[in-house]
């Protein structure tokens, strides 16, 4: 072997081998490689060198020691030397072969040792190995640092290629779990370790992990749309466990955020781990923000490519298509069929309502109505301007939808210093017309060390900027997908002059062109910028302690401009234009400081954790108002052009948090695992007297297959069985919610005032300001007062969540078959509730409080299966289930009517999230069943019949019962990753059962809408002719109530989603090596490929429940990942 | 001054702002909904029954359906008048931790307080009859404990008028801000309180018994309002929903609005933003509250010019007989219900003369429109919002028309017919002369106008014909503007009338086929069931609920 580029060394050191090689490793960046047993490590060794060759040094080293060493790349292989004459081997051969990763890419460094000894090589830069003086019959291990271990028998081959997996059971790995890193096999909470491999590329077709994550971890709920932010309207960490705010808490690189879009900011190809922990023993370290989980992210940095540069590069274009979620609406025709048949069994002629619209040619008699035909007329509102037109509004509003995802990642560094670079861009052109989003991101992540590594110095920062157009609403606060949905087909899309259509005449709602609105609001757009991330120091004083402080900063701001210009459709009018531009700006600084040290004492091993945190968080935000712009131009809408009635809102508000916190783990002999956990939290958002909370937690572990009665089975290749106990706290609330607040509110609407509203549209139609014309001059500055707005509560207090956990984690088979199991119940107590009171109390007189218990109960079930069938084959197969259910145990009295129930079924027993509601119990046929049935008012044939379910005789609010809740009962995942020599397939599907859904589609397929386009299913309704019918007689008074909360609307919603088909090829290293490339991987990929559901669903997509959300796209992605 | 007295200013202009903060779906300040439509005046208008359908069920008198989620109305109502309440008290704890030596406003300020909470309590009063009774020496608990029940009918009137008296007692007859309750305006609403609490009604809210001395105190309140109150009729009678005109001599005491005043779309009257007319061309929305029938019937006058007591029922006059050579009638229709072909809002221009195109769902609810509660479309007072108007204009809550008939009432069933008579007349004497803005713009009039005074002998002057005179003439003077159901449940005869006014106009449009007014049960309205639970059962529900 050459040592010819060895380079000199300069060594002055007595000590243990090991020392000795640390040494040479840190001054030249070479690696031994060597089994952690090898007795030359304890060897003492005295040397002092200056400025001497290395293969000097080497030769000096081992000599002597019965062990030798052979130089291969940047690897020194260090083995022991056999006497060579001690047994004469019948045969022996050398065995040459290559070692790769699952995508083909060469692995160096790999251990090739020969079973039962030590005798062994490493693999060169390229993979290859040469092992000599095997014997025919001897068995090859391969192993290499996260990877499963191979173990091939000869039978006489001399030529062995191999392909490590890498190794996910990770027993080895070690994982970040709360102010400090954890082996995975020591883990004795419910923690999640996220798979991310395959969520990369998902990921960048949304541009969001979190929806990457959707069915993949086991507990972890999320729902989400077709928004082109990618923005998730769900994230539940084992189901609701408050009243309130139920988002989970984001860890990442240290610092704390309730902001979930932190996270989903995040470049796909930055993240190196991403820990879910979901039971309170595992996240009672965070106290008091902790009870709906946490989520713990750790970002790359440049450290495991040692001198040398690594790039890499995501590449994704994505087609998005909502057309699968489309709901089928009437043509122009049909609907006028169907309104003349509303009507005549209204017995009210067709044409007094919809005569404007329509022509009806019927024969006028309402016993026996015969329509001869329907036709539009001509011109909608009369307007010869305005042709009437047979409109699909969701063709008109939805285009194709593309999605450019590029990520780059640049990363290097040596021993001592490394650093990496992120930059990504995301462009969504948006289904909707005129939506898009785009997002910039960077960050850099670096770090040092000083000293022999006593001293690190770190940095993680990451740099968002994105901007967003969304749907937008009318002039009424409707938005536009559920306009696309409703609006009435009569009405074109454009005038005969090619303006915008809108309603016109009698007979329309005065809902605007959908497509309109999405286009004069196209110049809205919200900007958010923020820099999240920390500076941090360590400090190594003594062998196994350690310092840490770290300064965290989570600033955000978001700049959002909305533009209304004035506009005439049709006989809605903006008569004066406006413009508002709202800032916020939101920082949160967290200062940690923790010590940690570690103890061996014989078998017994010790951690010990001590920290103080402090978080203070500290928002503004301002909007200004202006309205009158004499130009409608983009660039003039700023608020200096607006010539009129001005106005400007502006709030302050912060918290602060004070922590300490202190954590022991003791492990006795890999056996038996233990921790204890305790933690204090001071919130200034509590009252004085109950400002401290205590948040204690103990966990308990027992690795059974280091048993040796269970190692003498030879069954499990892990076993280990956790227990906890923890109490974590829930502190989201306002921050000045213990306080009696008043306000000026010198002109407002409830729209404009938080925690004030009636009917979210209506409240733009709702003064609740403070001042007054008492000068009844009309215009003019008028006396202001100011109201209370908040009733104080000085003895509010943390809410606390109990939770006892216990877990198994399982392996069979030499890690093939493993899996793990966890079953948990929790109380949460003290729920922080806001209640409704008696208006009798006046104004602002709502306060926060603590109130209400909740129960909640699960499990969650993983189990997956490995297989190397051969070279060329390996393949794995993984499922999860998950359940919980969660029910309010106490609830006040007094508000229980703010919940679904009555009074005599409460919502205690149940979850907050249930349907509450009738049962409807077929259509009467005729008057005899009419008869026959509890009085009922707005019975009648046709009708739908509700059940009388306390059999009183008499339809009423009493026959009510608990329908369901919106949650599902199981959530369940299917996943199979297969490998073919460069090709690789990976299909994930997950689905829920258990839940029962609003059906929006049945509510406009079923029922005529006056005003709003139905569905075809109207034309099933019930008639004197089709008197067995299961829809109700098509009526526009509805004095039957039938759209009431029911089980005619609430159906079973469960359903199974093909989420993610994937496809790769990966190029032979031997093409990469003559492109100097490390990996070259095309993949194309579908999204939401197809879904089973319920067939009580009338709707296309379970997932679908509001109408007004942009649906969930299909998506079809091509890709490239490329690495070098 | 010391923070304090500014704290006490600014609660008090709070409170007005209280009973100012108008709540499309939750009315305070306009009763369209609930005096209007209720009552055999109107209709609810809009898009079909089911556009604000709970709308629809108090124009039918069907409330007790179990719905579960009200998109719009009395528990909002409710909420709003008990916000304003709580200003008013806010206000009153302030003010009592002061003293006159500190504060030479004080008493003044006080009164106002009282007259913002008796105004509250006394609208609660008329549509509920049973409320809690809030005042700001209360607790918390106190107010959570506070029965509906507490007090009989006639205390709870004595209660309310408690307030008023203490308002009288301690405002000045003129205040420097004329949106400020002054001493006349408490005395009037003093009398308006004594008027309702006269009729006397048992349990099932059935008049038993007309209390004299009541009476004889609204003859004597309104008479020292009317002699020393300095208030005079508008010259013209539309001049009182016009815009220019608010705080004019007849206005005793009015709701504030504004606009371009600083906020962001200006405090604006939104509770009438439903019933611009739907198709009118300048932009409309949404066509609501639509005159019946019935109504419009009640302003032809016979050949002396008097209304067809008997017989104005018996006909279904339309804009085709309401012509300068059709059927005669009071003037007062071409200020209050949009005519086809007849000028609306007194703007005699092309695009502003009213036409049948304008109206929005003809075929359920017919072709008149509601007029005074609205202004022309170019009004600089109005403020297109949404697909909504709000306005500036003012809502008059007592207005002296008011006055002269709530005397003339109190003297008739005093049995002095004879000192109502020349009360009516002044009133009809100005209708008579409110014809100048009505007219087209060649001066002609859109309408065959004719009206008299009672001179005593085309109409014989006893008590019964007095009572019937008074109450058409209150019907006609405020048609619209709401008072029409308060009124009939006042006077006892809500089940009569509105049953007999049902079954003639059911046949005229038939989505009031169901409709069927129960009596002991539709006077008031139910207690808002959230209510009731919320207090875990401090109110009793009202009696047929």
């Amino acid at each position: 072997k050459s040592f010819a580029q060895t380079g000199k060394i300069s060594l002055n050191i007595n000590s243990t081998f090991e020392e000795v090689i640390e040494q040479i490793e840190a001054k030249t960046g070479y690696h031994f490689v060597l089994k952690a047993d090898a007795e030359i490590l304890d060897r003492m060794v005295a040397v002092d060198y200056e400025d001497q060759d290395l293969d000097q040094v080497l030769a000096d080293i081992f000599k002597d020691t019965g062990y030798t060493y052979e130089v291969i790349d940047q690897y020194i292989a260090v083995t022991k030397v056999k006497d060579v004459q001690q047994q004469a081997q019948p045969e022996k051969v050398t065995v040459t072969g290559k070692v790769t990763d699952a995508s083909g890419a060469p692995l160096p460094g790999v251990t090739v040792v020969i079973q039962g000894t030590t005798e062994g090589t490493i693999t060169d830069f390229d993979g290859n190995y040469s092992l000599g003086n095997v014997g025919i019959a001897d068995v090859l291990e391969f192993s290499f640092i996260g990877m499963q271990k191979q173990v091939i028998a000869l039978n006489g081959a001399t030529d062995i290629n191999v392909t490590l997996l890498e190794e996910s059971v990770g027993l080895d790995e070690v994982v970040a779990i709360g102010y400090q890193v954890q082996r995975k096999a020591d883990l004795t909470g419910a923690i999640e370790v996220v798979e991310l491999e395959s969520i990369e590329n998902v990921s960048l077709s949304s541009g969001n992990p979190m929806q990457a994550l959707q069915g993949r971890v086991p507990g972890l709920y999320i729902e989400k749309s077709g928004s082109p932010n990618a923005a998730n309207n769900r994230i539940l960490i084992r189901g609701v466990n408050t009243l309130g705010d139920n988002n989970p808490l984001y860890i990442i690189d240290g610092v704390p955020t309730k902001r979930p879009e932190v996270f989903q900011g995040l470049s796909a190809g930055s993240i190196v781990s991403v820990q879910v922990l979901k039971d309170a023993s595992a996240s009672s370290i965070y106290g008091a923000r902790a009870s709906n989980g946490v989520v713990i992210v750790t970002t790359k940095n440049g450290s495991d490519k040692k001198g040398e540069v690594s790039v890499q590069f995501n590449s994704n274009l994505s087609v998005q298509s909502e057309k699968s979620q489309r709901l089928n609406m009437l043509n122009a025709v049909d609907r006028g069929r169907a309104l003349w048949q509303a009507s005549v069994n209204d017995g009210i002629d067709p044409a007094s309502g919809y005569g404007e619209i329509y022509n009806f040619d019927w024969n006028g008699d309402y016993s026996n109505p015969v329509l001869n035909s329907v036709t539009p007329q001509p011109y909608v509102g009369g307007d010869t301007n305005v042709p009437v037109g047979d409109t699909d509004w969701q063709d008109a509003i939805y285009q194709t939808g593309f999605v450019i995802n590029n990520d780059l990642t640049i990363s290097g560094g040596t021993e001592k210093s490394s650093v990496l670079m992120n930059v990504g861009y995301i462009k969504n052109t948006g289904m909707l017309k005129y939506t898009d989003y785009d997002r910039i991101t960077a960050r850099i992540n670096g770090q040092t060390s000083l000293l022999d590594d006593k001293v690190k110095f770190g940095l993680n920062a990451q740099f968002v900027s994105s901007n967003e157009t969304l749907a937008a609403n009318d002039l009424g606060n409707a938005p536009t997908p559920g306009l696309g949905v409703t609006m009435a087909p009569t009405i074109p899309v454009y005038t005969a002059d090619g303006e915008y259509a809108g309603p016109l005449g009698s007979g329309y709602s005065d809902r605007n062109n959908p497509l309109m609105m999405q286009y004069i609001n196209r110049w809205d757009n919200t900007n958010r910028k923020y820099l999240f991330g920390s500076v941090y120091a360590e400090i190594q004083p003594v062998k196994n302690l350690v310092f840490r402080t770290t300064l965290g900063l989570d600033y955000s701001m978001v700049k959002d401009k909305d533009i209304e210009p004035a506009f005439t459709n049709g006989f809605i009018a903006r008569s004066v234009n406006n413009l508002s531009i709202y800032n916020s700006d939101f920082t949160s600084v967290t200062w940690t400081n923790t010590a940690h040290y570690s103890l061996d004492w014989g078998k017994s091993k010790f951690g010990f954790l001590l920290g103080i945190e402090a978080v203070s968080d500290d928002f503004q935000d301002f909007m200004g108002y202006k309205e009158g712009f004499s130009t409608q131009t983009e660039e003039f809408f700023v608020l200096s052009a607006g010539t009129n009635n001005g106005n400007s809102f502006g709030t302050a508000t912060g918290s602060r948090l004070f922590s300490q916190f202190g954590k022991i783990d003791f492990n006795y002999d890999e056996r038996f695992l233990a921790s204890v956990t305790l933690r204090r939290d001071g919130s200034s958002r509590f009252g004085a007297d109950n400002r401290y909370g205590f948040f204690p937690a103990a966990t308990f572990g027992w690795r059974l297959s280091e048993e040796s009665f269970i190692k003498d089975m030879d069954i499990f290749s892990n076993l280990k069985f956790r227990a906890g106990v923890g109490r974590v706290g829930n502190q989201d609330v306002g921050d000045f919610a213990s306080l009696g607040l008043y306000e000026p509110r010198y002109g407002a609407v409830a729209s404009q005032v938080d925690g004030v509203s009636h009917n979210n549209f209506f409240d733009n139609y709702w003064n609740v300001g403070s001042a007054y014309d008492l000068n009844g001059q009309n215009t003019g500055n008028l006396s202001s007062g100011f109201v209370s707005v908040q009733a104080a509560n000085s003895a509010l207090r943390w809410e606390t969540t109990d939770e006892l956990n216990l877990g198994l984690d399982f392996g069979f088979a030499n890690g093939k078959l493993i899996g793990s199991f966890d079953w948990y119940t929790r109380k949460t107590t003290d729920i922080l509730i806001q209640p409704p009171v008696a208006s009798a109390l006046g104004e602002g007189q709502l306060q926060f409080l603590n109130g209400a218990t909740k129960k909640n109960t699960g499990w969650e079930f993983a189990l997956s299966y490995r297989k190397q069938v051969n070279d060329d084959f390996m393949y794995e197969v993984a499922g999860s289930a998950s359940h919980f259910a969660d029910k309010i145990t106490d609830l006040p009295e007094a508000v229980r009517t703010a919940y679904p129930g009555n009074s005599e079924q409460t919502v205690v027993g149940h979850s907050e999230l249930s349907i509450f509601g009738y049962v409807a119990d077929g259509i009467f046929k005729n008057d005899a069943e009419v008869q026959a049935h509890a009085d009922q008012v707005g019975a009648a044939p046709g009708r739908i019949r509700w059940a009388d379910l306390n059999n009183d005789g008499v339809i009423n609010s009493s026959d009510q019962k608990f329908l369901g809740t919106l949650l599902p009962k199981l959530e369940y995942s299917l996943r199979i990753d297969l490998n073919y020599k460069n090709y690789d397939v990976s299909i994930f599907g997950s689905g829920v059962a258990g839940k029962t859904g609003y059906d929006p589609y049945t509510f406009y397929n079923d029922f005529i809408r006056g005003r709003d386009n139905v569905g075809p299913g109207v034309f099933n309704a019930w008639t004197p002719q089709n008197p067995n019918s299961d829809v109700p007689a098509l009526t526009l008074s509805d004095s039957n109530n039938e759209t009431r909360t029911s089980s005619y609307l609430n159906v079973n919603a469960s359903y199974f989603k093909l989420r993610n088909v994937q496809v790769g090829y990966t190029l032979p290293a031997g093409i990469m090596e003559r492109l100097h490339m490390e990996k070259l991987r095309f993949y194309a990929m579908a999204e939401n490929l197809f879904w089973i559901k319920s067939k009580e669903f009338q709707g296309p997509d379970p997932e679908r429940t509001n109408l007004d959300l942009v649906p969930i796209p299909r998506t079809f992605s091509v890709g490239v990942n490329v690495s070098f | 001054g010391s923070p304090t007295i500014d704290a006490a200013e600014g609660l008090v202009t709070a409170a007005y702002a209280g009973i100012g903060n108008d709540d499309m779906i939750g009315p305070i300040a306009s009763m369209w909904v609930y005096g209007s439509v209720r009552s055999d005046d109107a209709y609810k208008g809009g898009g079909g029954v089911a556009d604000m359908e709970p709308f629809n069920f108090y124009e039918q008198y069907n409330l007790t359906q179990p719905f579960q989620n009200w998109l719009a109305g009395l528990p909002f109502t409710w909420e709003n008048y008990y916000r304003a309440i709580s200003r008013a008290n806010s206000a009153l704890k302030t003010l009592n931790e002061l003293t006159d030596e500190e504060y030479a406003l004080r008493k003044t300020r006080m009164a106002e307080a009282r007259f913002l909470r008796g105004h509250s309590h006394f609208m609660l009063k008329v549509l509920f009859k049973y409320i809690p009774y809030i005042t700001e020496d209360l607790s918390k608990e106190e107010i959570l404990a506070t029965k509906n029940r507490a007090y009989t009918n006639d205390e709870l009137w004595s209660k309310i008028a408690e307030d008023f008296e203490f308002a009288m007692n301690n405002l000045p007859g003129k205040q420097p801000e004329v949106g400020r309750a002054n001493k006349y305006a408490a005395e009037a609403y003093l009398a308006k309180l004594r008027l309702y609490q006269a009729y006397e009604q048992d349990d099932n809210n059935q008049v038993i018994n007309i209390n004299k001395e009541r009476l004889q105190e609204v003859v004597d309140l309104c008479e020292d309002v009317i002699t020393k109150g300095g208030y005079s009729l508008q010259p013209d009678f539309g001049e009182n929903f016009l815009d220019g005109y608010d705080n004019g001599p007849e206005s005793v005491f009015a709701i504030q609005f504004s606009i371009s005043d600083g906020t962001t779309v200006g405090r604006l009257n939104f509770e009438n933003g439903l019933n611009y007319p739907h198709g009118a061309p300048q932009y409309g929305c949404c066509g609501f509250h639509q005159p019946s029938q019935n109504l419009v019937n009640a302003f032809a006058t016979s050949t002396t010019g008097l209304p067809k007591f008997d017989t104005f029922n018996d006909v279904e006059l339309s804009a085709a007989d309401i012509t300068p050579d059709g059927v005669t009638v009071d003037p007062r229709i071409d200020h209050s219900v949009g005519l086809d072909g007849h000028p609306y809002k007194y703007r005699n221009e092309e695009n502003y003369i009213f036409s049948n195109s304008w109206v929005r769902d003809p075929g359920v609810y017919g072709y008149f429109q509601s007029m005074k509660e609205q202004q022309a479309a170019d009004c600089s007072c109005y403020k297109k919002e949404g697909p909504f108007m709000g306005v500036s204009k003012n809502i008059d809550v007592i207005r002296y028309a008011d006055v002269l008939l709530m005397q003339a009432e109190a003297y008739i069933e005093l049995g002095q017919p004879e000192m109502a008579r020349p009360l009516i007349n002044q009133v009809r004497k100005r209708a008579a002369e409110s014809t100048g803005r009505t007219r087209f713009a060649d001066g002609s009039a859109p309408s065959n106008y004719l009206i008299s005074e009672y001179d005593g002998t085309n109409l014989a002057w006893n008590q019964e014909n007095a009572r019937i005179a008074l109450r058409w003439e209150r019907r006609l003077e405020f048609a619209l503007e709401s008072p029409r159901f308060f009124d009939l449940v006042r006077w006892g005869i809500a089940a009569t009338t509105l049953n007999d006014y049902l079954e003639k106009e059911k046949t005229r449009h038939d989505f009031l086929n169901n409709a069927k007014f129960t009596a002991g049960r539709d006077e008031y309205f139910p207690i808002p069931q959230r209510e009731i639970d919320f207090t875990v059962d401090s109110y009793t529900q009202n009696v047929g609920y």
